[in-house]
């Protein structure tokens, strides 16, 4: 037996025999720690790894944690989870009980981050921020990963410790950074003297830094320069008042504001709103009240009470006078209309008389007494007449007469048209040079432009000319009314400085006014006015037709005696063309001009106007256009019958303008008488007479030799002859075969010797021997 | 190898070859056949304490080393069944391999030769003959009765051929 197989054989005993290692599976394992775990011997939780094959105890868990925390000061948890190898669930749990347990370690947002890790990140910041004097905290967030408001909470206890710096807007500055911007700040807004939006000044700080500092600096944040300012506002270093949160006034600026407020008010004791508004003050009316508690708000305008005293004064004054005023003239320029009238309700005189006084045009006060007496002046009629003459000139009044018995009656409306349409314009752009000239135009027009409007108002009843219809003037006399306008002029001609005075925007405003005002007064007295007149016409009218015809009796009859010797020169027609002119010319046209003078006196009389100097007219001759202008402003039928007239006046038949003239005289109702034998015949003796106590009297040999002639017709034919001189030589061949032989050489020798005489007049005349031939 | 599961052929991969080919009755040669014999018993038990797979005793009966005997067991349904073991190198040791003989089974199962000698599988005969000589005791072991414990002993109880001891003993004693 082998020692070596001995001893092979002891080893293989001793193997078998040696304790075999216990081994036991997962399920084994599992199983039995279940069973611990019924049996509370393990009496805890029991966590296990993500892989399943291991147990950890949460006490575990915990330090394995805190471990990783330790590592770096910041964890997430799912990387927790993945380190430790136990499910997120668990971490999760443990990690708010070893938030809540540890001191300094915060859970956020999934992650735990310690003090110190807080800690560490402050210096780093701090090293940044003295590198670069500003950090954007945005930046720093998205650099670190975390929100930045968390960095800001985290940031904020450490600001002055580990981070030399100071926080604003979302940014870290160095205190030195701080410093400067401040001093900017400081500048800036102590170098403001007027009320800024201080965004702008902080835009025009930021862009300054900008170019200062280059690209690369950070745009630094209006907000952080509104802190600094309200730092150093409130340290007092800047003076000044800020106004929701942007609109700075500097002190300055409220001290001279209020200076010049001041000093205005107290010189002038007034001060305008808009003065107020350019100062720089918002709400003048309310500053101002709160400035000077005793002033009086206006319109337009703040006022102290002595303001008042002093316009009451005033008018009070021209109260008491009777006179007017116009409180614009007494206040400042500056004072509205508005104003004023608040001003004139504010004045005790005003308010106490009331009764005494009428405000008009809003600024005007008149006194009663004044308003009297401008409606007595402006009243229709002689009274206003005579008054008012004074003041217009005296040729215009004197030629408006002469006007309107020569004039065209037709051309005159039109020209009052245009000229009142001129001075409307002018009235409206009324300029210094201008105002006056009108103004002594205005009450010669205004006269005239009445009486003439009621001399033609009946040819314009059946004139139906539209211009007529455009004059309110003429208009509303037709109506019997007095115009606003009529009156307005009448004031203006009376008082004058109205004129100057008025307002601004309608020079005719305190006029106007005052005319409607006086208006209902003056058109009852002017009515009672013209009913007066109307009754004295009557008595002149009658009168006057009553000379006319008297005169125009004696005048046709004369006529018609003429009219028959013109039956002698039938045949000569040269002859009687001449006689005809002749006859047309002189006594024609003197009956034409009595009876067109005459009508139309009683025409104006009718109308109510009085006419004072009725006798001169007598004696006027008018011209043939003068003629046909009167015509034309005869009323209707009348004026056509005229026209017919004075046209059948300029034609060479006498028997056209008898019938012309008698077609007149019926319409004007007038008598022709007629011609009879007897009437005729003393008619002739008397012209005879007449004629031979002429040719006795006269010693002028040419003047008596119509006469001669005449006087011989009467005594051959028995007719009245009227030759001009051109006709005598023909009338007195007529002669030849009526007279004796002797007779007619002796009266031809005569016109022969007149002839000749008259050709050489220039020469000596042989008186002698014409008187000889003559006897 | 294939017809084995996985863990049997590692660990017989584990168990160390043997090299002296030799049988009972060449003297010398043997006695050295029988140290690797040991060598390698040694090893592959050592294995199976370490992994916790001790399923066997045994020793030589006699001093020349031609018939062992000893126990083997199996853990079914955590019950431990042991089984007697034994057996004889055969004269033409090692190109025949040892016949394994579990007695107390004998006629319990259709598995086994009389005498209560184990079936093999048709894999063992040709893998054994293939590694002549290098094939001894631990592997036949470990290739033969160890697969066919596994096999046969979960039928066995489940069809109550066999009993296991404490049940035995309880029945003994009812």
């Amino acid at each position: 037996m082998d020692a070596e197989l001995v001893e092979l054989q002891r080893q293989f005993e001793l193997a078998q025999e040696a304790k075999s290692s216990v081994r036991l599976s997962e399920r084994n394992v599992v199983e039995l720690v279940q069973k611990l775990h019924d049996l509370q011997i393990i009496d805890y939780d029991l966590l296990h790894t993500v892989s399943g094959k291991e147990y950890i105890t949460p006490d575990q868990l915990r330090l394995e944690m805190m471990m990783e925390i330790d590592k770096s000061g910041r964890v997430s948890l799912i990387e927790l989870a993945d380190v430790v190898g136990v499910d997120l669930y668990h971490i999760e749990k443990q990690a708010q009980c070893i938030v809540v347990d540890g001191s300094g370690l915060m859970l956020i947002q999934g992650e735990i981050i310690a003090q110190s890790y807080w800690d560490n990140v402050a210096e780093e910041i701090n090293d940044r921020l003295q590198e670069s004097s500003q950090i954007a905290l945005a930046e720093l967030a998205a650099q670190l990963n975390v929100g930045s408001e968390l960095l800001t909470a985290a940031l904020e206890p450490r600001l002055g410790r580990i981070v030399k710096g100071r926080l604003e807007g979302g940014q870290l500055y160095t205190p030195a950074y701080v410093a400067r911007v401040t001093a900017m700040v400081r500048g800036a807004t102590r170098a403001i003297t007027v009320p800024m939006n201080l965004s702008l000044v902080w835009s025009s700080l930021q862009q300054q830094l900008q170019e200062n500092n280059g690209a690369n600096s950070v745009a630094v944040e209006g907000s952080f320069f509104q802190s600094l300012f309200n730092g150093l506002v409130k340290e007092g270093e800047i003076l000044g008042s800020i106004r929701t949160g942007v609109h700075w006034t500097p002190a300055v600026f409220a001290h001279a504001q209020r200076e010049s407020v001041d000093s205005f008010f107290s010189q002038n004791t007034y001060i305008a709103y808009e003065a107020l508004h350019k100062l720089g003050i918002p709400q003048p009316k309310q500053y101002l009240q709160s400035r000077y508690p005793e002033g009086v708000p206006l319109d337009t305008v703040f006022i102290h009470p002595s303001m008042i005293d002093m316009l009451d004064s005033a008018t009070e004054d021209a109260i008491e006078r009777g006179h007017w005023i116009d409180s614009l003239s007494v206040l400042p320029a500056l004072f509205g209309t508005q104003d004023a009238s608040k001003l004139l309700s504010l004045c005790p005189s005003v308010q106490r008389s009331s009764s005494d006084a009428l405000i008009l045009g809003e600024s005007c006060v008149l006194s009663n007494a004044f308003v009297k007496a401008v409606a007595l002046f402006t009243q229709p009629g002689p009274s206003g007449n005579s008054n008012i003459t004074s003041k217009t000139k005296v040729t215009d009044d004197s030629d408006s007469f002469t006007e309107v018995g020569t004039d065209d009656s037709f051309s005159k409306p039109s020209f009052e048209k245009g000229s009142k349409r001129k001075k409307g314009k002018a009235a409206g752009t009324k300029t210094l040079e201008s105002g006056p000239a009108e103004i002594e135009n205005l009450p010669a027009k205004g006269k005239k432009n009445q009486r003439k409007s009621k001399e033609t108002s009946s040819v314009q009843l059946s004139n139906t000319k539209s211009g007529a219809k455009k004059d309110p003037d003429k208009i509303k006399e037709d109506d019997l009314i007095i115009s606003e306008e009529c009156i307005m002029k009448k004031i203006t001609t009376l008082v004058a400085d109205f004129e100057d005075q008025g307002g601004l925007d309608d020079p005719h405003s305190l006029v106007a006014a005052l005319a409607s005002h006086l208006r209902p007064m003056l058109l009852t007295s002017w009515k009672e006015k013209r009913k007066a007149l109307l009754v004295e016409n009557a008595d002149k009218m009658k009168r006057l037709l009553n000379n006319l015809q008297k005169k125009l009796d004696e005048a046709f009859l004369n006529m018609q005696l003429y009219e028959k010797a013109l039956d002698l020169f039938e045949d000569d027609p040269s002859t009687s063309l001449t006689l005809h002119r002749h006859l047309l010319r002189t006594t024609g046209s003197y009956i034409v001009d009595m009876i067109l003078v005459t009508l139309d006196m009683h025409n104006k009389l009718k109308n109510g106007v009085g006419v004072e100097d009725s006798k001169t007219i007598e004696d006027t001759t008018l011209s043939a256009a003068d003629r046909m202008s009167l015509a034309k402003s005869l009323p209707g039928s009348l004026s056509v019958k005229a026209i017919s007239v004075v046209e059948a006046l300029d034609a060479k038949q006498v028997e056209t303008f008898m019938t012309a003239l008698r077609n007149l005289a019926d319409e004007s109702g007038l008598l022709l008488k007629k011609l009879d034998k007897k009437l005729e015949k003393s008619l002739l003796h008397s012209y005879r007479k007449e004629l031979a106590s002429q040719v006795s009297a006269e010693m002028d040999a040419v003047a008596v030799l119509p006469k001669v002639v005449s006087l011989i017709y009467l005594q051959v034919y028995n007719k009245a002859l009227q030759a001009p001189g051109r006709a005598i030589s023909s009338a007195v061949a007529r002669l030849k075969d009526k007279l004796e032989d002797s007779a007619h050489k002796v009266l031809s020798d005569y016109h022969t010797a007149t002839v000749s005489l008259l050709a050489l007049q220039a020469a000596a005349p042989d008186d002698v021997s014409i008187q000889a031939a003559m006897e | 190898m294939e017809g084995w599961d996985p863990n049997t052929k590692s660990t017989l991969t584990k168990i160390p070859l043997l090299t002296t080919k030799a049988g009972p009755r060449d003297g010398a040669v043997w006695t050295q056949r029988l140290k690797e014999e040991y060598k390698s018993l040694i090893a592959y038990t050592g294995m199976n304490k370490s992994n916790d797979n001790d399923w066997f005793r045994i020793s030589a009966a006699n001093p020349e080393g031609t018939r062992w005997t000893g126990k083997c067991w199996y853990v079914h349904n955590l019950l431990k069944y042991e089984f007697d073991l034994q057996f004889d190198i055969p004269v033409t040791y090692p190109a025949t391999a040892p016949e394994l003989e579990l007695p107390e089974l004998d006629g319990k199962t259709h598995k086994m030769y009389r005498g209560g000698k184990i079936c093999l599988t048709v894999h063992f005969k040709p893998l054994w003959a293939k590694n002549c000589p290098r094939f001894g005791i631990a592997h036949a072991l470990c290739l033969g009765l160890a697969p066919w414990l596994a096999a046969e002993v979960p039928i066995l109880v489940d069809s109550g051929m066999i009993k296991h001891k404490d049940d035995k003993a309880a029945a003994t004693a009812s």
